[in-house]
């Protein structure tokens, strides 16, 4: 029998998204995913100074503001000219490699790891770990309350197959709370070179506006560590330990099995040859990224935009009623074809690659003891793993780059606005590969589009009918009970979609 | 006073009139509660007064309850009658935690990571003292009808306090939806039974980014909506872009304890939003020198570079941000008036002013 599921508000993601799927014989054999939210950002770009664009830009999300603000950053750059200096692109990819440690850590704890960990499992708790035992207490109160959803934000949830292992359990649960202080710290990290965080005043093109000093690097590199531990001691044996628990999940949410990088961390003279660089992996094969194959069908989308275009000379006019239309997002294609961004993609692309040591060891020493290879990573595990891998990594290459800051040398280059210019600006955020790109005319914005990560992984069908890769992802995932379908909310999380991002 | 304005007036002088009652007792302690807007009852929970300091008591039964809010009403002058009614109120005060519905609508989610990075009380503190965050939808382990149903029958018991993030798409409906529905549907209905709105973050105080000049949804701030339908309720704005996490928490707290706090005509709390951030500015020495950064590397007031410290209501300046690490100044970057009224709305007022000796200087000559 064919059952029709909505998941509508797809909660635990950034922002608002609705999934439709058709389930036969307990499997999903179709699927639809909708951008539910359109603010405009580009239509509200035209015209203005184009230094406003890395601050209004970074408000598209405020999850992952930083690399929206490099990304602008990167575009006028192109445009002017000019260059940071090694500190200026230090601190870059300082701020961006902090805000990249916040978003991975919140993602698996807090927006993930409640679809596989028990929280029930608090009630059995024997033990005496004080953060267990206060959360202990706090549920044995909240439920004597007696009021409306007593155990909120946590409970109510979907019924379904959670961990039965009181260990994965317990690790997950006093994790989730840690991990609360551990992305704090890391947005605090990032706040020391920026300003704040969210939305980082500090970023500007030709480089950051901070300054270097002894007692910041201290500050940064003591917090540093400490989230570094975090990584190793909690968040890559939580997820190997959900690995174990459910391990069919490598089997589930494989997707289209196309992968896109355009590389992120600006390189800093003298160092080798960067771990994180562009690259398309197409039918297994690793390919050289080329930017002007990237085009933007607009046929199921709700713009009435055309379609087919890159998003240099794209447009963004909205139609709310359009017919067909089911998603505020575009559907970007790379050389006509689906692709999936983010930490899957960068791990993969590098690993495959081969180039950086640490990273294909890294990567060997996980999937054997998970007892999978390679093959094995396009999954709702895979994607899982290669983002507490990716997560390490980055830590690593930080405690390097810190290392590498020369207090009193600048960290930024001045630079003037040319009355006319062109630019782009590709890096990586924490979900994806990230693109802005930018035309000034009369020292004004004349045009201005950006293809965000779940643009590309939450695409709707493109102008061909070919469904995107969360679609993809979603076909063939089994559904025990239509009434609570975890598996695919477990699928589409796995992408840690951000939709104030894809739509902007 | 035009109608719609009335319950703005009244939002204004609440700590005097409908919503709070003083309570004194003998001449050193006092509390100020609540006596209509949070809480549920919690039977297994009092309250106790010590000099200055309000101590929340677990496990002291209805009977001690009725005794303290007898001998409190006594004091008040109010006679017996009153009691009942004293010891619900003094219930709900010890419960101490609102019950909070949050939405999101033209949003960036920056607000409720903001409010994340809260530091003491931290982030899980947050979520297990003070206030039961019945929905979020970044946090809510509901998902689809099951988060549907959480936020229906949050808004159909009416007890809580609707916090909402971003602003709305009057101008275009359908550029914001869940549950089928447009988000402004929802919001109209939870704001209609709510106990009273804050609208967290810039967007949602003012409009934000998304009502910028030449935005095609027609956004508008939760105030400007509630007016266009005619919804009257307590509303407190905290803008900022995102908005300072001790603002979300300062406020749930003097709310739940002391009542109402005193606002501006904005509806800001005055004890967060009632100076310019220049008048707080570590920089400002450098300001009456006449000591101007020029580029963005050099030390200085960054006036010439666009700063409208001079112009934005916010405490910001010396409160810092993300446990106190930094500021926009201290960091080297002009205040772009984030937690202002009219951030970045207008296309041709530019962020940054590199070198432009432009109207604000005057403006700022002449104060
Ligand atoms: S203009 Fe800005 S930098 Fe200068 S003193 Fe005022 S707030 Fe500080
Ligand atoms: S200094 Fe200005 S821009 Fe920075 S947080 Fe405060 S109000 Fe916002």
């Amino acid at each position: 029998m064919n059952r029709k599921i909505t998941i509508d508000p797809l909660t635990r993601i950034e922002g608002h998204l609705s999934i439709r799927v058709d389930v036969e014989e307990g499997k999903v054999i179709t699927a639809e995913c909708s951008g539910e939210m359109f603010r405009g950002f580009e239509a509200i770009l035209q015209g203005r100074d184009p230094m406003d664009a890395q601050q209004i830009m970074q408000r598209i999300c405020g999850v992952c503001p930083v690399a929206h603000g490099i990304a602008s950053c990167m575009a006028q750059e192109e445009a002017y000219g000019v260059a940071p200096p090694q500190n200026g692109q230090l601190l870059r990819n300082l701020i961006q490699g902090s805000n990249f440690l916040q978003s991975h850590i919140l993602h698996f704890y807090h927006l993930s790891a409640v679809d596989w960990i028990d929280l029930a499992a608090i009630q059995k708790y024997e033990g005496s770990d004080p953060t267990l035992r206060n959360l202990q207490t706090w549920v044995q109160t909240q439920i004597e309350t007696q009021q409306l959803f007593p155990l909120a934000p946590l409970f109510p949830r979907y019924e379904g197959n959670y961990a039965d292992d009181a260990l994965t359990n317990e690790m997950g649960l006093k994790n989730y709370v840690i991990a609360l202080e551990m992305r704090a710290l890391a947005h605090q990290m990032g706040a020391i070179w920026c300003g704040k965080l969210p939305h980082a005043p500090g970023l500007i093109p030709g480089g950051v506006t901070e300054s270097v000093t002894a007692r910041k690097v201290a500050r940064f590199r003591s917090a540093l560590k400490r989230v570094a531990t975090f990584i190793d001691d909690a968040y890559l044996p939580d997820v190997q330990r959900v690995a174990t628990a459910f391990p069919d999940y490598f089997e589930v949410g494989r997707g289209c099995g196309n992968f896109l990088t355009y590389g992120m961390f600006g390189q800093p003279t003298g160092s080798e040859e960067p771990t994180f660089s562009p690259g398309v992996l197409m039918d297994g094969k690793l390919q050289t990224f080329h930017q002007d194959q990237i085009t933007e069908d607009t046929c199921y989308s709700r713009f009435s935009s055309p379609s087919g275009i890159h998003p240099s000379s794209g447009a963004s006019a909205p139609d709310p009623h359009k017919d067909k239309a089911y998603s505020w997002i575009k559907a970007p294609r790379y050389a006509g074809q689906v692709m999936e961004v983010g930490p899957l993609a960068r791990v993969l692309t590098a690993y495959k690659r081969g180039t950086d040591p640490n990273l294909v060891n890294l990567v060997d020493k996980y999937l054997e003891a998970l007892a999978v290879d390679a093959t094995a990573l396009p999954s709702v595990l895979g994607r899982h793993l290669s983002r507490a891998l990716e997560a390490k990594i980055v830590a690593t290459k930080m405690l390097e780059w810190v290392e590498m800051l020369a207090p009193e040398e600048p960290t930024n280059t001045p630079f003037t606005i040319p009355q006319t210019g062109t630019g782009a600006g590709l890096t990586e955020a924490a979900r994806g590969a990230l693109g802005h790109w930018l035309q000034i005319r009369n020292g004004k914005i004349s045009n201005y589009q950006c293809v965000v990560p779940t643009t590309w992984n939450c695409s709707p069908r493109d102008d061909e009918g070919n469904p995107g890769a969360t679609e993809q992802a979603l076909m063939g995932t089994p559904v025990n009970n239509v009434e609570n379908p975890l598996e695919a909310a477990r699928v589409v999380r796995s992408f840690d979609p951000c939709l104030a991002c894809a739509v902007h | 006073m035009h109608k719609k304005c009335v319950w703005r007036e009244i939002a204004k002088k609440t700590s005097s009139t409908r919503f709070c009652v003083l309570v004194l007792i003998g001449t050193h302690f006092e509390v100020l509660f609540n006596n209509s807007i949070w809480g549920r009852s919690s039977s297994q929970r009092s309250s106790i007064f010590t000099k200055g300091h309000l101590v929340l008591q677990k496990n002291i039964s209805r009977r001690d309850f009725t005794k303290l809010a007898t001998a409190l009403a006594g004091s008040l002058g109010l006679g017996a009658a009153a009691a009942p009614r004293t010891a619900t109120a003094l219930e709900k005060l010890a419960a101490g935690k609102p019950n909070v519905l949050w939405l999101q609508a033209l949003s960036c989610s920056g607000c409720t990571v903001s409010a994340l990075n809260s530091y003491q009380p931290d982030a899980i503190d947050l979520i297990t003292e003070y206030m039961s965050l019945l929905f979020h939808s970044t946090i809510s382990s509901a998902t689809g009808s099951l988060a549907s149903s959480v936020i229906s029958e949050t808004i159909d018991q009416g007890d809580f306090l609707l916090v909402v993030e971003g602003s709305i798409p009057l101008g275009m409906p359908e550029a914001c939806m869940s549950g089928g529905r447009p988000i402004s549907e929802l919001i109209a209905k939870a704001a209609g039974r709510a106990k009273a709105v804050v609208a967290v973050g810039t967007c949602s105080s003012f409009g934000g980014i998304p009502a910028a000049e030449n935005n095609p949804t027609g956004a508008v701030s939760v105030r400007d909506f509630l007016d266009s339908e005619s919804i009257g309720k307590p509303l407190i704005n905290l803008p900022g872009c995102p908005c300072h996490p001790d603002w979300l928490v300062g406020t749930l707290v003097h709310v739940t304890e002391f009542g109402m706090p005193s606002l501006d005509d904005d509806l800001r709390p005055t004890m967060f939003y009632s100076k310019v951030v220049h008048d707080q500015c570590p920089r400002f020495a450098d300001y009456e020198r006449g000591n101007f950064a020029e580029s963005f590397s050099d030390s200085g007031c960054l006036f010439k570079l666009g700063c409208v410290g001079a112009r934005t209501f916010s405490d910001c300046i010396h409160r810092r941000w993300n446990g106190g690490v930094n500021s926009c100044i201290d960091s080297g970057a002009p205040c772009i008036g984030c937690a202002g009224k009219d951030f970045a709305k207008k296309a041709d007022f530019p962020l940054y002013r590199i070198g432009q000796e432009d109207a604000l200087v005057t403006e700022l000559a002449q104060r």
